[in-house]
């Protein structure tokens, strides 16, 4: 009983990791990993996670044989995809169709997977996006080419600089200086006519989309840590943006 | 015409975003036609007069609760289609000109560009709220002052 307990902590830990790690909403994981475990048969479930961590707790009955254990987090990226297939595995463990070392064994699987899309995949479609919005925020249909090319180059600066740099606002600066020189340089050589709107169609890749949204949907289910860190991490990386092209501005013009 | 290219540019983006994001790839053109439903409602309430913040707040609505149905029928989780759905909203032009304004030394300019920017922000979340107590109706927590057993 007690190996029993001790690998479901195991296989819920690391679906809450997952989860975690690749931009889940607080109440998403606290609801799957306390779903898991009553599923398997544990009393007295309690789960608590805040942005960096998930604590979880749960006793094999009643009264007896209490386990507790935390995963810290220190990466946070963004796999959406990630997000959906942990959500299949606890459906289907919840439902009883899976044993606990199947779900464990595809939880794995699913912790060592590569990334949904190529590398490069995502560097192009960052230029689909950032020249789409600078068409949208009232550029040109001649911006479209210098926005691509400068979304592309600060996607590409910002995942290869992260490689390098412990601190990600850091990377997330530069990149938003590379995006908003590059785009400079661009309309200085003649290559576009609005230089507000290709700047701001090649930040576009760098928005924090997931942290933002996953803010405000973790204050109104009630987890305000959750959510007062991760719109304070969402305000870091918006600010680091602006400095970035604020610096690429003031040299440059 | 103008506005077909909009749309068509719209969801090319939105879609984009969604590979930045890694959505599942199913889920991909779903998230591309919510944004470009969160579009149409912001030009279309725009264009009958309502201030651009009013708009925004509608347009976040709508987009919010389209994603949901469709990720309830799809089983997929709400993030990977309101996600896409709201990106057009996002006030990017206008975090830029505040932050232009600041670099220019112009303060009040960059402050009147900051709130609009806050007061846009606030609307995307507005309407993510409104969507949320909608969906959610009649899972509520139970009386205020109902005594715990």
């Amino acid at each position: 009983m007690a190996d029993l307990a001790d690998e479901m902590m195991d296989t819920c830990l690391l679906a809450g990791e997952i989860m975690l790690t690749y931009g889940a909403e607080t109440y998403r994981i606290e609801e799957t990993l306390e779903r898991m475990a009553v599923a398997a048969g544990f009393a007295n479930v309690h789960c608590f996670s805040t942005t960096t961590g998930i604590f979880l707790s749960f006793e094999e009955k009643k009264g007896d044989g209490d386990l507790m254990q935390m995963v810290r987090v220190d990466d946070r990226r963004q796999d959406l995809n990630k997000i959906k297939e942990v959500n299949q595995v606890s459906r289907e463990f919840t439902g009883g169709y899976l044993t606990i070392s199947e779900a464990h064994g595809r939880l794995k699987d699913i912790y060592h997977s590569p990334v949904n899309y190529p590398v490069w995949v995502i560097h192009l479609f960052a230029g689909v996006a950032g020249s789409g919005f600078s068409y949208l925020f009232g550029g040109g249909l001649f911006d479209l080419i210098p926005a691509y090319i400068a979304a592309v180059a600060a996607s590409v600066s910002l995942v290869e600089l992260e490689g390098y740099m412990k601190v990600r606002f850091a990377s997330e600066f530069a990149a938003a200086f590379t995006g908003g020189t590059v785009a400079i340089l661009l309309v200085m050589i003649g290559l576009g006519n609005n230089l507000d709107q290709i700047i701001i169609g090649s930040l576009m890749p760098l928005v924090p989309g997931v942290p933002l949204t996953n803010a405000v949907r973790d204050l109104l289910s009630g987890d305000l840590l959750a959510g007062m860190s991760r719109g304070v991490e969402a305000l870091l990386t918006s600010l680091a943006i602006a400095s970035g092209v604020a610096l690429a501005i003031s040299l440059f013009i | 015409m103008g506005f077909a290219l909009e749309l068509i540019i719209t969801f090319a983006a939105t879609v984009a975003f969604g590979i930045l994001f890694n959505v599942p790839k199913h889920a991909l053109a779903v998230g591309g036609s919510i944004g470009m439903v969160t579009w149409t409602v912001l030009q279309t309430s725009m264009h009958f007069g309502a201030a651009p913040i009013a708009a925004t707040g509608l347009a976040s609505l709508s987009a919010a609760i389209v994603a949901h149905v469709f990720a309830k029928r799809m089983r997929l989780p709400v993030t990977t289609l309101s996600i896409p759905g709201i990106l057009p909203l996002v006030p990017g032009s206008r975090a830029y000109f505040t932050m232009l304004a600041f670099v220019e030394g112009n303060y009040i300019e960059g402050l009147e560009h900051g709130v609009e920017t806050m007061l846009i922000a606030g609307a995307i979340a507005g309407g993510l709220v409104f969507s949320l107590s909608i969906t959610t109706f009649g899972k509520g927590v139970g009386h205020r002052y109902e005594s715990i057993h």
